[in-house]
């Protein structure tokens, strides 16, 4: 069997494979440092520090320096710990964030694979490093690490829904031009279109004039929650909480293994961002507002690409700046309680426009109430605290007789 | 929801396991050494056991053989983050037994500093508050910046950062710099800006709201039982506030009240401290136009003091709550019992009232809400 | 066992003014302690009352529950360690809607350093106590958590009351070595 890569016909499909695979890896390791760096000068900057700056010029080579720094390190496994469990954690968590790449999007036809049900595959494979997390946490013989990783499956499984039901609302109603990508430079006209597609190409092609962002904004916003919260990330940062459970499912990683739990929790967000970006903000077709014919050149592509998922990423590294924690609880009853009901909502009312063949302005304003619902809601919530549960005082009872 | 699980009467046979947990010595939310262990159904404290003393060192013990005045420098390591006010008692009760009369510019600096010194330590509280409730390092980068100004101006004053030993029995150690009142008006316009910053930061902040509201309350019966005082007992709407109910110094020509809160929960404390803050600065305000020069010292001192017999309880108020010395003097020159009443101790023993039936993460933030400092708590 | 306390007490404040204490809460303190031997005494900030160990915690939790006073707050709770004279167990009592301050004194003889817990009587005696019994040998009878709160709990110091006068300075760091287990010589070759 026999393939294209770079425009080389005839590659053997092992070596285009593992030609493919290097790239990943070297694309993603080279991108996560970066991040890395970003976040440290980006979070200083909030705290009125400077940052790193003094490995290499302005600090850049500082990541580069802390990757040979872990990767020197002992790789210490506690002796209780289960061996199998706690070695395999890493790679876990690693290899789904690494498999999730496929679908990316980066330029009109640079990809990895085109996946027609890309948006299934992606939402499968992240939900898949939830195991490793819970590995992590069991086998370390650790009670930090136990409950970091039982805070991590549980609160992964909960907002599994939101932000699978976010895509959902999305792929169900995008206006996917009728003549698929693979017809080339037949041109659709906009009259000429079907509802629906998981593929995130067709998907980042529907959005060439306007983005999903103006018809759907409650379903945004919602993504945005969720993706933080499956990212772990400030104010979701629950199963890693430094100020609780040290480290969570990572406090006995040390040396390669824990910087693979870090690769994988930057190399994620990175997926997540350029996800948000294709899936909401238009990755390489909007702003353009053409496609095919004649493409813009492809580095104006990845600039548009690079500049969408880095807007997302600082939105995150700028709520990680500002924001604290929430509890579990109020995590957990966030999801099921909220989320989860509007987006039903809103899947209900997609479902509706997709197939009565109503105009998509009912979702912006559909989605505009739903953004009102929520900030109502959350502004209640913390107006009216709950009263302390009846068990919570009846064990106070107890202790204080 | 974890604490709507259904009982273990409930759930049959199916048997369960308390698990226990260490937190501490060594952990990111134990401000020092201390250390608890939680015993946790899931989620929920359901008991909590304190352990202290791994910072005792023996003060009271050792000030029983030194001079009075070499016991300064102990008193400042009991109390680091507040050492002025920590000193004050101290000199204060060696002041009430020898009948000495301190000049009256040597009080007004001394509850300016006491009054800055508090505006650090609160700020030090706010800082490490806001890592507890899970933001990451930006109020504790604000807070640092805040009791930055104050510490620089201590060490301008007394040469030290932390450990001052300025405060002698009779007025001073030495003169505050020419440019004392200037310096001072500058780091209070810096606190001002600072105390605004945490304000718009954390106070109205939904997350933070919900995190702390209605957690770790405890009613103003039961804080008055246990012991508490200070910005905690205020919280609970006691306003117990010694610079008010026993003025010491000059207290009583200040114009200000004490400042209380209703719920007596974590949000109570930590606004309760934030105000105390912004008084803080006003009360500075007021000592700066009253203060006139003259001298530091009282006339007269002995280069060894030696005291009468006696004793006193000396109570001042410290950022943390009500900081006593008990100092029992039999004649001579080294006192024959000094202890040290902590604030941080007896507010400590209402962790464990205020934890069992919160989760986990609220446990630390109550912890974090009581602002100990260990070395106060074990001396 | 009172009378030799208050034998005690008589010797060591032998030079007793006539002084009637009207400018103090003292006569409310003296209406109060019905039945309770009690002595005031002045000091430089707040009136002192002397009560024998025997009555010490009843009159206490008469002085808590007064409607007059209401010593609801323990400020502190210490002892004093007298040599000779005994071991004082003082407490330092404060009235939070009167503002009245009292110190309260019970003076143990050194063979017999026992005395109930003022625990039922406030929460805030509990490591107080604790603290008073480790440093000073005082055994409070009744305590609900009698554990050493400062002293390691894993060795036994059950003999060591630091702030006794009796306690040494110099050798602490080699009594809690061998305590501990440490070989001292080996300690010090490195």
């Amino acid at each position: 069997m026999s393939t294209e890569i770079f425009g080389i016909e005839d590659v053997n499909v092992w070596v285009d494979g593992l030609i493919r695979v290097l790239l990943i890896v070297g694309f993603m390791t080279v991108v996560v440092m970066g991040l890395i760096y970003g976040e440290r000068k980006i979070l200083a900057r909030f705290q009125q520090r400077l940052g790193p700056t003094r490995t290499g010029p302005i600090g850049l080579l500082q990541s580069v320096a802390d990757a040979l720094k872990l990767v020197g390190k002992e790789d210490l496994r506690p002796r209780n710990a289960d061996p199998w469990t706690f070695e395999l954690a890493p790679y876990l968590v690693f290899i789904p964030v690494f498999l999730g790449f496929v679908i990316v999007p980066f330029v009109l036809d640079w990809q990895i694979r085109i996946l027609e049900l890309g948006l299934l595959y992606f939402v499968a494979v992240s939900g898949v490093n939830i195991v490793g997390w819970i590995m992590a946490g069991w086998g370390s013989d650790n009670r930090y690490a136990m409950i970091g990783g039982m805070r991590a499956a549980a609160q992964g499984i909960s907002y599994e829904l939101p932000l699978v039901l976010s895509l959902l609302a999305v792929a169900m109603v995008v206006e996917v031009p009728a003549p698929v990508i693979d017809g080339a430079a037949s041109v659709a006209s906009d009259s000429e279109y079907v509802r629906g597609s998981l593929n995130l190409n067709e998907i980042v092609a529907a959005q060439h004039e306007v983005p999903n962002l103006v018809w759907q904004p409650l379903v945004m916003i919602v993504f945005i929650i969720a993706a933080l919260a499956e990212l772990n990330r400030t104010p979701f940062d629950i199963p890693v909480g430094e100020s609780e459970v040290v480290g969570g499912p990572f406090v006995e990683y040390s040396g390669i293994r824990w910087s693979m739990f870090f690769l994988a929790e930057y190399a994620a967000l990175l997926i997540m961002a350029l996800v948000f970006a294709a899936v909401f903000l238009g990755g390489w077709a909007w702003p353009f507002g053409i496609w095919m014919d004649d493409a813009p050149p492809r580095w104006a592509q990845a600039l548009a690409v690079a500049a969408k998922a880095g807007a997302f990423i600082f939105l995150v590294f700028w709520i990680r700046a500002s924001v604290p924690r929430l509890r579990i609880d109020q995590l957990m009853s966030f999801s099921w309680k909220v989320l989860l009901p509007l987006m039903l909502v809103q899947v209900l009312v997609n479902g509706l426009v997709l197939v009565y063949d109503w105009p998509l302005i009912i979702l912006t304003v559909v989605g505009l109430a739903g953004v009102v619902a929520l900030a109502a809601i959350v502004d209640r919530a913390v107006r009216h605290p709950r009263p302390r549960p009846a068990v919570a005082a009846q064990l106070q009872g107890e202790a204080a007789s | 929801m974890v604490v709507d699980a259904p009982t273990p009467s409930e759930a049959g046979d199916f048997e369960t396991q308390d698990l226990l947990i260490n937190v501490g010595p060594q952990h990111p939310s134990t401000h020092g050494v201390f250390r608890m262990v939680l015993e946790i159904d899931g989620e929920v404290v359901k008991d909590l056991v304190p352990y202290i003393g791994y910072l005792h060192r023996g003060a009271e013990k050792l000030c029983e053989n030194f001079d009075f005045r070499q016991g300064i420098g102990y008193m400042d390591r009991t109390e680091y983050l507040a050492a002025h006010n920590a000193e004050l008692s101290y000199v204060m009760a060696v002041e009430a037994l020898a009948e000495i009369e301190v000049p009256e510019r040597a009080q007004w600096i001394r509850m300016i500093l006491c009054e800055l010194n508090r505006i650090s330590s609160h700020f030090m509280f706010l800082g490490a508050f806001g890592v507890d409730v899970g933001v990451f390092g930006t109020p504790f980068i604000y807070a640092w910046r805040e009791r930055e100004a104050v510490i620089d101006l201590f060490e301008e004053i007394s040469g030290d950062r932390m450990m001052y030993a300025y405060f002698r029995p009779g007025g001073l150690a030495w003169e505050v710099p020419v440019n004392f009142e200037e310096r001072v008006r500058e780091v209070l316009a810096s606190s001002r800006q600072g105390v605004k910053d945490f304000d718009g930061l954390l106070t109205e902040n939904e997350i933070f709201i919900a995190r702390t509201k209605n957690v770790g309350v405890i009613s103003a019966e039961d804080a008055i039982e246990i012991g508490m005082s200070g910005p905690s007992l205020r919280a609970s709407g006691v306003p117990l506030d010694l610079r008010k109910t026993e003025p010491y110094m000059y207290y009583d020509q200040l114009e200000f009240e004490p400042i209380t809160a209703e719920g007596g929960d974590v949000f109570d404390r930590y606004l309760v401290r934030l105000k105390e803050i912004s008084q803080s600065i006003d009360l500075i305000e007021q000592c700066l136009e009253r203060l006139e020069a003259g001298p530091i010292m009282a006339e007269k001192m002995p280069r060894m003091l030696r005291l009468p017999e006696g004793e006193a309880y000396m109570r001042t108020e410290a950022p943390r709550g009500e900081y006593g010395i008990y100092m029992v003097s039999k004649g001579g020159n080294k006192p024959h019992r000094v202890k040290v009443r902590s604030a941080c101790l007896s507010n400590l023993q209402a962790l464990k009232q205020m934890s069992v039936g919160q989760y986990v993460a609220d446990a630390i933030i109550i912890l974090g809400s009581i602002d100990i400092v260990l070395s106060e708590v074990d001396r | 066992m009172t009378t030799d306390d208050g034998g005690n007490d008589a010797v060591e404040e032998a030079p007793e003014p006539p002084d009637t204490f009207e400018d103090t809460i003292w006569p409310d303190v003296n209406r109060t302690l019905t039945a309770v031997d009690v002595r005031p005494e002045r000091s430089v900030l707040d009136l002192i009352v002397h009560i024998p160990k025997a009555d010490v915690v009843r009159g206490l939790g008469m002085l808590k529950n007064d409607e007059a006073l209401q010593f609801n707050y323990l400020r502190s709770l210490t002892a004093v360690d007298n040599e000779a004279d005994g071991v004082d167990v003082v407490y330092h009592l404060y009235s939070v809607p009167n503002k009245f301050n009292l110190t309260v004194k019970t003076t143990l003889p050194n063979d017999d350093k026992v005395l109930d817990t003022a625990t039922p009587v406030w929460q805030a005696a509990n490591w107080l106590e604790r603290e008073t019994a480790e440093m000073f040998g005082v055994t409070f009878t009744g305590h609900p958590d009698p554990r050493p709160l400062l002293m390691p709990e894993d060795v036994d110091m059950s003999d060591t009351h630091p702030l006794l006068k009796s306690h040494p300075y110099a050798e602490i760091d080699i009594l809690q070595g061998e305590l501990l287990g440490h070989d001292r010589d080996a300690d010090e070759g490195d």
